[in-house]
């Protein structure tokens, strides 16, 4: 299930929390999807990237990768396609 | 009550409340500082914004730096680094927060940083960790064992639901931990830090080394640790040229030199131009950002200001900056990209308000910009200083830096004639340093004689209003040891006026730049060297002495540190020799294995961000490591401790050699036994004045009450003053026996920072007195807490008795009580008095103009006192973000009640 670190508005103030670029509230990173979130690019999301063990995988089956790294800067990014 | 049980602090006639009084005590209620002001509400916003938000670390950064590090395996090494520097900065997140008139950042947090595994890995790696246990049998982790940091404000002190506790401050994601140690890992025995370590066992007195870091007797390396910093930055160059106009100066240097010997020059700039398009790239995507949040905003002020953002950024990701807001905004972006290259303390941005006014004075005849808009975006520029973090282990950040991060801005001293160099921007950014109190950047004001009395008098506002700056250095001292120190490599008089203040108080050179505006020169100064502090950090004068008393061994651990000196200490000079002896010894290997460990540091991660700022690495087409600055006599070695050193030496030379009223093994016995009291880590306290005596403090009284009783530093004594003097003039020389990795004689570095707390903390009683655990002496001419008993002149006296300009600095920390610089005349006797410590030769004097008082509340009630800052050593803090051993000993110094 996606969460608000994986929303494409949600701004990071620290590692407990974060605050909505729309609608300017606080929330909480692992708080659940609102009906107006959009995903965010990230290694997760992203259909070279495969898991590996919890929190790690790889990118184009050979480098290291994490799924929750932001991935919007990546020239290699591409959606996965259900998403 | 009966004497066994009185405290220290009743033998040293303390308050009740374990406070140290000069003057009449104070009896009516706390008093809180005079000077009040607001800052702007959008200040105000983003420091509660500050407050709000906890220490964070990411990977994204060290993820990316080290995945293009391993592509390019078998590439020329500066080019690899650039390469995987330009990585890392084209991949960081884009954080842009509501309000902001500067934006950008180290890290995709507002307080954000991240490891750098590339320096060193070790500390980070779970405990269980062999990498772990490995360093912390090498001693590189003791000191952070001792290290207390601070539980409140950002700190993420304990791990709690998905959120991990690295060195009792930083948080990181659960997510990202196991990325976190494969990175790590990918670094063993790469790592400056291992390639470093391999070479230095090499060093013949390695094992003495390693015993030296075990007992604390110096608090931690250098070369991979804090590799950089303590230095004044220079941001002349993309000032001056931009981004694209630097790129296309190594285009011309490469067309130069490519085929031509001394190749080196090829390599680096073309690593400058690579590492540019990653910081290029980073500037764009914060551009880009500012756009997409303006494109969610309706019409109004914040969508104008988010598309304003997004425009300056764009332009000056290429361009040289056209006003003062893009200057401002330019000088923080390569602040924090260097900060970003190194784990660095204390980058000092220098004397900004002499680069800036330039483009301020411009703006202002032009009408483009007033008083009121230039205070908004000088107090947006204090916030974005005061969210730097460092990443770096307990012992570093907690135990030293406590942590701050000391980006010293100067203001004041001498243009490059000779003339005053205040001007009106320095004037409103001392007035900002009211309006929005901040630890960062913290301001030093450069005192000279010329300066006019109104920016003095300014000046002395900012320090009554008690966030502890501006510090007050002495120009023309720091002017006589640059130019005893740097002559040799063709500094002269003109080019010494451009110096200012490195890190929390390091001296360090600067040059004049010529900025052209519309066809106009203007003589604008910035740093011109390397580090300093870097070399041999913090050596425990008081634990040398320990050792001294005990033939070489640490009788905390029982471990052997120093050979047998071989004297049997019958006289005070034999004494003195043995410490003499122990002292170049730590001074030698610690030299060499440091040497070693900077070479590592050059060859595998040069600076490339910093180096091309600094004059004149560009030009000739050298970094930083291979001597491309103007100046490079940079390395020091520093010590902890003076003022606690110098009262034990008096009272041995009293006590044994002179009234013989003890024997030496006298004083053994009593070290050994603690003088009858508990440790301080028994008592919970770090301060002389709350320990509690034990059952055996009977057998101690008398020593203990003459050793508290013997001469005391700080009072004008001639018996105490000439053992000082004896210590500066002999320590201040035999470091320059000593040569650096760049072949240059180093010099004597005399700072506490925070160190003097865990230094303390590892140290037995010492025979002046003072209690096992408790903190040494802060500063370096302070006077020990609660002995200095004849006011602030004897104690000039005594802080004057050497010639200050022979060390790159000395430290007077003294605390005022706000009543007694009150109003008008108060402040008129507060310059006074600082002026007389001046023309005394003073190199340096900070206030914390405190109740102190206050202080016990806030340690009792922290969450109170969530803004409260104080002065620690050559820094500002929060309060409620220092150790334990740091708040007792600054509520324990002395408090002046009257001047």
């Amino acid at each position: 299930m996606s969460t608000c670190s994986d929303c494409k508005f949600y701004l990071p103030v620290d590692v407990f929390k974060g605050i909505c670029k729309l609608s300017r509230k606080d929330i909480l990173p692992d708080d659940a999807f609102c009906n107006k979130a959009e995903k965010t690019a990230k290694c997760k999301f992203c259909s070279n990237y495969t898991p590996d063990k919890e929190f790690l995988g790889k990118c184009m089956s050979s480098t290291l990768a994490y799924p929750d790294m932001n991935a919007a800067s990546c020239v290699d990014f591409k959606w996965i396609s259900q998403n | 009550m009966s004497a066994v049980d009185k405290t220290p602090g009743d033998f040293m006639q303390c308050s009740s409340e374990s406070i140290n009084y000069y003057g009449n005590k104070p009896t009516e209620q706390v008093e809180d500082r005079e000077k009040k002001l607001r800052p702007t509400e959008r200040a105000d916003k983003a420091r509660d914004m500050y407050f709000w938000a906890k220490s964070s670390v990411s990977m994204e950064f060290p993820y990316w730096y080290t995945r293009r590090w391993e592509e390019l395996d078998g590439e020329i090494p500066i080019i690899r680094r650039a390469e995987s520097l330009k990585a890392g900065f084209e991949h960081l997140s884009p954080v842009i927060y509501p309000g902001e008139l500067l934006s950008m950042g180290k890290a995709a947090y507002l307080r954000g940083s991240y490891p750098m595994p590339w320096l060193s890995e070790a500390f980070f790696m779970a405990a269980e960790d062999k990498l772990y246990k490995e360093a912390l049998e090498s001693g590189k982790l003791t000191a952070d064992t001792f290290t207390t940091v601070g539980k409140g404000g950002g700190n993420v002190t304990a791990s709690v639901g998905k959120v991990i506790s690295i060195a009792g401050k930083f948080g990181l994601r659960l997510e990202e931990m196991p990325v976190m140690l494969e990175v790590a890992k990918k670094w063993k025995d790469r790592s400056v830090d291992d390639i470093g370590h391999k070479y230095e066992q090499m060093v013949p007195a390695y094992k003495e080394k390693e015993a030296i870091m075990r007992s604390v007797i110096c608090m931690f390396d250098s070369g991979y640790t804090l590799p950089q910093g303590r230095e004044v930055i220079n941001y002349y160059y993309p000032l001056q040229y931009g981004i694209d106009g630097i790129i296309r100066m190594c285009e011309d240097g490469i067309n130069e030199v490519a085929g031509y010997p001394e190749m080196d020059r090829l390599y680096f700039y073309q690593a400058v131009i690579t590492m540019l398009q990653g910081i290029r790239s980073w500037i764009r995507n914060y551009a880009k950002e500012a756009g997409f949040l303006a494109s969610l905003e309706k019409e109004g002020k914040q969508k104008t200001e988010y598309l304003e953002m997004a425009e300056r950024l764009e332009h000056i990701s290429s361009n040289p900056p056209r006003n003062f807001h893009d200057a401002l905004q330019m000088l923080w972006i390569f602040h924090a990209a260097v900060l970003n290259e190194d784990a660095i303390s204390g980058l000092s941005p220098g004397r900004v308000g002499q680069v800036l006014y330039p483009w301020w004075k411009r703006d202002m005849d032009r009408g483009l910009i007033d008083r009121a808009k230039t205070i908004e975006l000088l107090e947006c520029m204090r916030i974005k200083f005061t969210e730097i973090d460092c990443f770096a282990s307990m012992g570093v950040v907690g135990g030293v830096l406590s942590g701050n991060t000391f980006n010293n801005l100067a203001v004041g001293g001498l243009n490059k004639d000779g003339t005053s160099a205040a001007n009106d921007l320095e004037m409103l950014i001392l007035e900002t340093g009211i309006s929005c109190e901040t630890p960062q950047p913290t301001l030093s004001l450069l005192y000279d004689e010329k300066l006019p009395e109104e920016f003095l008098l300014k000046g002395i506002e900012c320090t009554k209003a008690g966030a502890g700056y501006p510090a007050w250095v002495n120009n023309q001292v720091a002017m006589e040891f640059l130019l005893n120190n740097y002559g040799h490599e063709g500094m002269q008089m003109e080019e010494a006026r451009a110096w200012a203040i490195g890190g929390c108080l390091e001296s360090s050179p600067g040059s004049w730049m010529p900025l052209n505006l519309d066809g106009e020169i203007h003589w604008i100064p910035g740093g011109s060297a390397p580090a300093t502090s870097v070399g041999v950090h913090f050596l425990s004068l008081p634990k040398i002495l320990e050792t001294v008393i005990f033939d070489g061994v640490d009788m905390r651990t029982g471990e052997r540190i120093f050979p047998s000196h071989g004297y049997k200490l019958e006289t005070y000079d034999e004494l003195w020799q043995g410490f003499r002896d122990y002292f170049s010894r730590a001074v030698h290997v610690l030299t060499l294995t440091n040497n070693i460990q900077h070479d590592a540091w050059r060859k595998i991660s040069p600076s490339l961000i910093n180096s091309m700022l600094k004059p004149d690495c560009l030009e000739k087409g050298r970094d930083i490591g291979q001597m491309g600055s103007r100046f490079n006599t940079t390395f020091n070695v520093e010590s902890c401790g003076n003022t606690t050193l110098v009262n034990s030496l008096a009272s041995l030379k009293k006590n044994v050699y002179d009234e013989k009223n003890f024997g030496l093994d006298d004083y053994r016995k009593a070290i050994l036994d603690n003088f009858g009291y508990h440790t301080a880590q028994e008592t919970g306290s770090y301060s002389l004045v709350d320990q509690k005596p034990n059952e055996n403090h009977s057998l101690y009284r008398k020593i203990h009450r003459q050793s508290l009783d013997a001469p005391k530093f700080g009072n004008d004594d001639p018996y105490v003053d000439a053992i000082f003097k004896q210590w500066e003039d002999w320590f201040c020389e035999m470091t320059h026996n000593y040569r650096s990795l760049y072949d240059q004689p180093m010099y004597a570095c005399q700072i506490s920072v925070s160190t003097h707390g865990p230094m303390g903390a590892v140290t037995m009683a010492s025979t002046d007195g003072r209690l096992s655990g408790t903190t040494f002496s802060d500063g370096s001419v302070s006077a020990y807490p609660g002995t200095d008993k004849h006011g602030p002149y004897a104690l000039f006296s005594s802080a004057t008795c050497w010639n200050h300009s022979q060390s790159q600095n000395s430290q007077l920390n003294m605390k005022i009580h706000p009543s007694v610089v009150k109003g008008r005349e108060g402040s008129r006797k507060f310059l006074e008095l600082i002026r007389s410590y001046m023309r005394k030769g003073g190199f340096h004097v900070q206030f914390n103009i405190v109740d102190s008082r206050m202080l016990k509340q806030a340690q009792s009630d922290p969450d109170k006192f969530r803004s409260l800052l104080v002065r620690v050593a050559g820094f500002t803090q929060y309060w409620v973000e220092l150790g334990k051993q740091i708040q007792d000993e600054v509520i324990a110094r002395t408090e002046y009640e009257e001047l």
